[in-house]
């Protein structure tokens, strides 16, 4: 009978035993050339692995639907305190196979900020969407760690005021406020997401994501920019970092466990 | 390891992009110059513009048989005990805009913030008369950044002009920004052979 491989890892004792082995097998080989080598291994002796770590070349086929994951973000009330804006988010993903996990993402994030120069001062609160696909690219998506790659789509529907000094024309002569209250705009980014995640205790996972976030598609009055966009960040640049910092639960709700077949040595 | 690294690879690609405040950031209307036929031409002549402001002025003007009459801003008396006769009179603000400029492709003419029309006066060293352009507009307050403070931009609604020197007048780019885009165009009386 074919003994099956089941693991990569195996523990120190049984390493052990198998270099003794192949010394005795050349120390006897060196030693008696001319006899035939005899090579004894007590039969007592069992070759055990450590710990069940599931086949890599043969991966089960695992049912489609393995539950549900949501999460929420640290970093988020974190930057609020030491910066001028801020938000909250939480995210719903499902598990496809444990490779493929559908995300939406909601948050509400807001914005107060005066420029110390220029005195202008933008301010924002709103929700915002994202909606998007995560893929776990390590080849064992049995254990409990993940690494992501993906993409997201973003979205906000918001309002904002901006004001600032008074405007004065210095040739024409005259002064006019700038004040405005309640500019909408309808902004839209993707994102690319790098993260990756672990478990920390029974359902309870860590986990940080990286993006690189760029604008599709800014909304805009003729008199400003959106200063702040919830969900994207700031507009100085055409493309932005950000990043989470998520606390996960997993809910394996109709998640089916595997088989973990015993290992009978021969 | 290799899907990573392309991943990361791509990304900062993409990582270069800036949209800071511009270092040229006047909002100029933009008046490019052509012949009457609509070709792009270097205009040789001495060109000073001027707009009138709003208020008045008093102009304190001297004349003499003989001399050449002079027009100051503030009363000269050592010209009263000279002989010249002074006239007192008011006229509309001016400012000037543009000194002198030649031999060039297109001229920079700032805008008023808040009137609802500037009114230019295109002077030449080489032709005695003189052209009045009159631009109706709107002016808006933009903000880029808040850390690029605030311009104010305008919409061009209608444009016309006098006949000295000019055969006719365009608006092209009715947005006056910073970005340095042709606004108008000045077709010049004449056709460059």
């Amino acid at each position: 009978m074919e003994e099956k491989r089941t693991s990569r890892y195996f523990s120190m004792a049984w390493w052990s035993k198998t270099v003794m082995v192949v010394l005795l097998m050349v120390v006897a080989g060196n030693v008696s050339a001319q006899d035939e080598p005899v090579v004894v291994v007590n039969e007592t002796d069992t070759i055990r692995p450590t710990k069940y770590i599931a086949d890599l070349t043969e991966q089960p086929d695992l049912p489609f639907f393995q539950g549900f994951t949501i999460s929420g973000d640290l970093l988020g009330p974190g930057l609020y305190l030491f910066t001028d804006y801020g938000n909250i988010e939480a995210a719903l993903r499902l598990n496809l196979k444990g490779t493929f996990f559908p995300t939406v993402e909601v948050g509400y994030a807001t914005c107060k900020s005066t420029d110390p120069e220029t005195d202008i001062y933008y301010a924002t609160s709103a929700p915002y969407f994202r909606i998007g696909l995560d893929w776990n690219i390590l080849k064992n998506k049995l254990q409990d760690n993940r690494l992501f790659v993906g993409a997201r789509y973003g979205f906000s529907s918001f309002k904002f005021d901006m004001s600032g000094p008074n405007m004065k024309d210095p040739i024409w002569g005259g002064s006019a406020p700038f004040n405005y209250k309640d500019a909408s705009s309808n902004s839209g980014w993707i994102e690319f997401v790098f993260g990756a995640q672990t478990k920390i205790w029974r359902n309870f996972h860590m986990g940080w994501s990286v993006r690189y976030k760029k604008e599709m598609k800014i909304g805009q009055p003729d008199y400003a920019k959106p200063y702040y966009i919830p969900g994207y960040g700031t507009t100085t640049d055409t493309s932005c970092w950000g990043g989470t910092y998520n606390l996960i639960f997993d809910l394996n709700w109709g998640k089916k466990k595997l088989k973990r077949t015993p290992i009978n040595a021969e | 390891m290799k899907k990573l690294l392309c991943i990361l690879s791509l990304t900062a690609l993409f990582a270069c992009s800036s949209n800071n405040c511009p270092l040229e950031s006047t909002v100029l209307c933009n008046y490019f110059f052509y012949d009457q036929n609509g070709v792009a031409i270097k205009y040789n002549d001495a060109i000073t513009v001027t707009t009138l402001l709003p208020g008045n002025k008093t102009v304190y003007t001297y004349r003499k048989l003989g001399f050449q009459t002079v027009t100051y801003a503030q009363r000269d008396t050592t010209l009263l005990n000279e002989g010249f006769s002074e006239t007192i009179s008011t006229t509309r603000k001016d400012t000037l805009l543009v000194n002198k400029a030649s031999d060039r492709s297109f001229i920079q003419v700032p805008m008023s913030y808040f009137n609802k029309a500037d009114t230019l006066i295109f002077s030449y060293n080489n032709i005695s008369g003189k052209d009045t352009i009159i631009i109706e507009h709107d002016g808006f307050a933009h903000v880029e950044l808040p850390e690029c403070g605030t311009h104010v931009y305008h919409h061009l609604h209608s444009i016309r002009s006098t006949d000295a020197a000019i055969d006719h007048i365009e608006i092209i780019n009715p947005l006056v920004d910073y970005g340095g885009k042709e606004n108008i165009k000045i077709f010049f009386n004449g056709v460059v052979e």
